[in-house]
Formats: C-alpha cells, sequence, structure tokens
C-alpha cells in the first residue's frame, strides 16, 4: 500500500487516541488534520516515537496511545521492544512504516531488510499481538478490531518505496509537548 | 595534582533515597549505576517512586517526556557513560523541546581520592565538561553535606523546564 493509503485509514480509525509520529510519518499526518490536538512528534531524535509513546501511555491509561514510527527509526532503538513490551501498557498501539529504506535521508537500504521480520520480533519481545499489512482494504477492515484488543500491539504498515522530497513537519517539538500537556495535564 | 585522602566520600543510599522520596518524584527511570545500586535498591522497595529499568538513557528521556506530560513528576538515574551514550536524545528533548529532565549521575569508575577533572578516566573527566557544553545545569554531590544540592539541581530542571544533573562522585553504601 502506499503510506497516503495507510495514514488515511489510521486517521479514519483513531478514534480519539493520543498519536505520536516520528521523521517522514510526521509531515503526512500533520496534512491530514490529525496534528490539532492529543498529539507530540518525537522531532530530531530518531528511534525515540516508541519511549516517548510509552511514557504518555502509562502516564494516561484511560487513553489509547497510537505511535507512527518508521521501520529505520524503530530499528535505531531496538530494544524499546523489550521495554514497551515489559510495562505491559493495555493502551499502546505501534504502527511501523515499513519499505526497507532510510526515506529521510535519500532512500538508502536498511540493514537487514528483507532479512529481519519486524512482528516476529514484536512477538519475541512480549508484545500481546503483532500483525502485518500489505493491503489497504485488509489494514481497513482489521484496525477496528486491533484498537479493541489489549495492548501492547505491534502493526507492521508494508508501503512502497516513496521518492518524494523529504518532508518535515513544521511544529517544533517544545510546542507540541506544551500543548499535549495542557491537553492532559494542566 | 594527587589530592590526599578522599575528595568524594560514600553517602548511606538511604540518605539519597529519602530526598528522592522528599522531591515528590513519581518514577525513577534507570539504566542502573554501579555506585548507586544500593539507592536503586532501597528504592525499589517503596511503593513510589516506581523504579523502571529500561534498555538505554535515550528510552529513559523518551519516557521521562511522556510522563511529564501526563502530570507526572519523573526522573533519570543512570552512569556517566549513559550520558555519553544518549546525547542526540538529550539535545532533542530536554533541550529543544524543553522538557524538564532530572539526571542522577552515578561517577562510575572514579577514583574518590582524585577530583574528577584529575581522573586519567574520560569516563570521569568527560562528564562535567560535556554537561557544560550542552549547557546542562550540575551539582557535585560530593559527600553527606551536598545532599540538599539533589533539590537545588531538581528545582533547576523544572523551573527551567530543561535538563540538569546531580553527579554523585562516591559510590553510595
Amino acid at each position: 500500500m502506499l503510506k497516503q493509503e495507510a495514514i488515511d485509514l489510521l486517521a479514519k480509525h483513531r478514534n480519539g487516541a493520543i498519536s505520536v509520529t516520528t521523521m517522514q510519518a510526521a509531515a503526512p499526518w500533520h496534512l491530514a488534520g490529525q496534528t490539532s490536538s492529543l498529539h507530540c512528534e518525537a522531532s530530531l531524535c530518531m528511534g525515540s516515537a516508541a519511549s516517548l509513546g510509552l511514557g504518555i501511555a502509562l502516564g494516561a491509561p484511560k487513553h489509547k496511545v497510537m505511535i507512527l514510527d518508521g521501520d529505520g527509526s524503530l530499528l535505531m532503538q531496538l530494544g524499546s521492544l523489550v521495554t514497551v513490551a515489559g510495562q505491559k501498557a493495555a493502551n499502546y498501539y505501534h504502527f511501523v512504516f515499513a519499505n526497507g529504506y532510510y526515506e529521510s535521508s535519500g532512500n538508502q537500504r536498511l540493514p537487514g531488510t528483507g532479512v529481519f521480520d519486524f512482528p516476529a520480533l514484536a512477538k519475541a519481545a512480549g508484545y500481546a499481538g503483532a500483525f502485518s499489512f500489505e493491503r489497504a482494504a485488509d489494514l481497513n477492515t482489521e484496525l477496528p478490531a486491533i484498537f479493541k484488543r489489549t495492548g501492547p500491539i505491534f502493526v507492521e504498515l508494508k508501503i512502497a518505496r516513496d521518492d518524494a522530497t523529504p518532508r518535515w513537519a513544521l511544529v517544533p517539538m517544545a510546542q507540541m509537548v506544551r500543548k499535549l500537556k495542557s491537553e492532559l495535564a494542566p | 595534582m594527587i589530592t590526599s585522602g578522599p575528595v568524594a566520600i560514600s553517602i548511606a543510599g538511604h540518605v539519597i533515597a529519602d530526598a528522592i522520596v522528599e522531591l515528590g518524584v513519581t518514577h525513577v527511570i534507570s539504566v542502573p549505576d554501579t555506585n548507586l545500586r544500593t539507592v536503586l535498591a532501597l528504592l525499589e522497595a517503596r511503593p513510589v517512586p516506581q523504579v523502571m529499568y529500561v534498555c538505554t538513557e535515550d528510552e529513559a528521556m523518551g519516557i521521562n517526556a511522556g510522563l511529564y506530560m501526563t502530570g507526572h513528576k519523573p526522573m533519570l538515574l543512570i552512569q556517566n557513560n549513559g550520558l555519553y551514550a544518549c546525547l542526540n536524545t538529550l539535545k532533542a528533548i530536554p533541550l529543544d523541546a524543553e522538557v524538564p529532565t532530572f539526571m542522577l549521575i552515578g561517577q562510575f569508575a572514579r577514583d574518590v581520592n582524585q577530583r574528577p577533572e584529575e581522573s586519567p578516566k574520560r569516563a570521569v573527566n568527560r562528564l562535567e565538561p560535556t554537561l557544560t557544553t550542552w549547557g546542562v545545569p550540575f551539582v557535585r554531590i560530593e559527600g553527606p553535606a551536598d545532599v540538599p544540592k539533589i533539590r537545588e539541581a531538581w528545582d533547576v530542571a523544572w523551573t527551567t523546564n530543561g535538563p540538569s544533573a546531580a553527579i554523585v562522585g562516591a559510590p553510595t553504601h
């Protein structure tokens, strides 16, 4: 599927969840109108979306928290899978856009592309469930059930290579931090 | 210059643990430090704060930020080498994103008879220059008389919305 198709479906099924984005998921999520509330971005700290989202999930257990991560980003802090699973955050939904490329730096190949298996890694780390989707139609069908499951849940989104110029969100992270804190803990 | 006698004096773990509790800390996020192991053991035995072990100091800073945004009062407990391991995240989250991030840092591998700047070990002698380079305020906790400085450093993090550090110079007992 295309990244934009996945973004549109995640937005469609968000249903009030807090969102955390990073790297090349950030701008499309912003352009989809999903960042005006209950949102934060892990800006310029590749790999930190999972842990940022975990802190939010643990601190706000009544909210569902969806993390929009990238494959290269997650590889940079892969141990986060173990930390997330160890905390057993029931409200944690980890979506990873996976096409095997470092999009932000010009589509260089990731190490181990075609060899490693993200859902298997997540399951082995202790996630309560792990899924992979290649077709938008399947993702659209399954997302409501996925959000009803007890987390932490891992969802690999197999997307096509994107040769568009990398885009960056325009809102400084400090501004997003202040906004989300004002919404969750004024 | 080699000084005579210890420069850093061991502090009882419960003294530092009590100081942390008095700050109102809700979560201690840690990649463990050898020198502060007695503090961690004592904190683990208490219901609050919650001690949370993580894989990397990068993760600790991310979780700290998430807990902060949801109204909690977390802190980090790490060692000198851990600070070096997470400099990009230090730049991005505590500094650029303006998140209060108080770090209790153990001076792992320090000879307590030497001042940190006299140590031949880079793990020890580069800690304060690294914090200074990144504009992170810090205090030295060189003995029991310095324990009140932990609150000073904590307050700096929460009044500036940024990072601060208290460096514990000797292994606790």
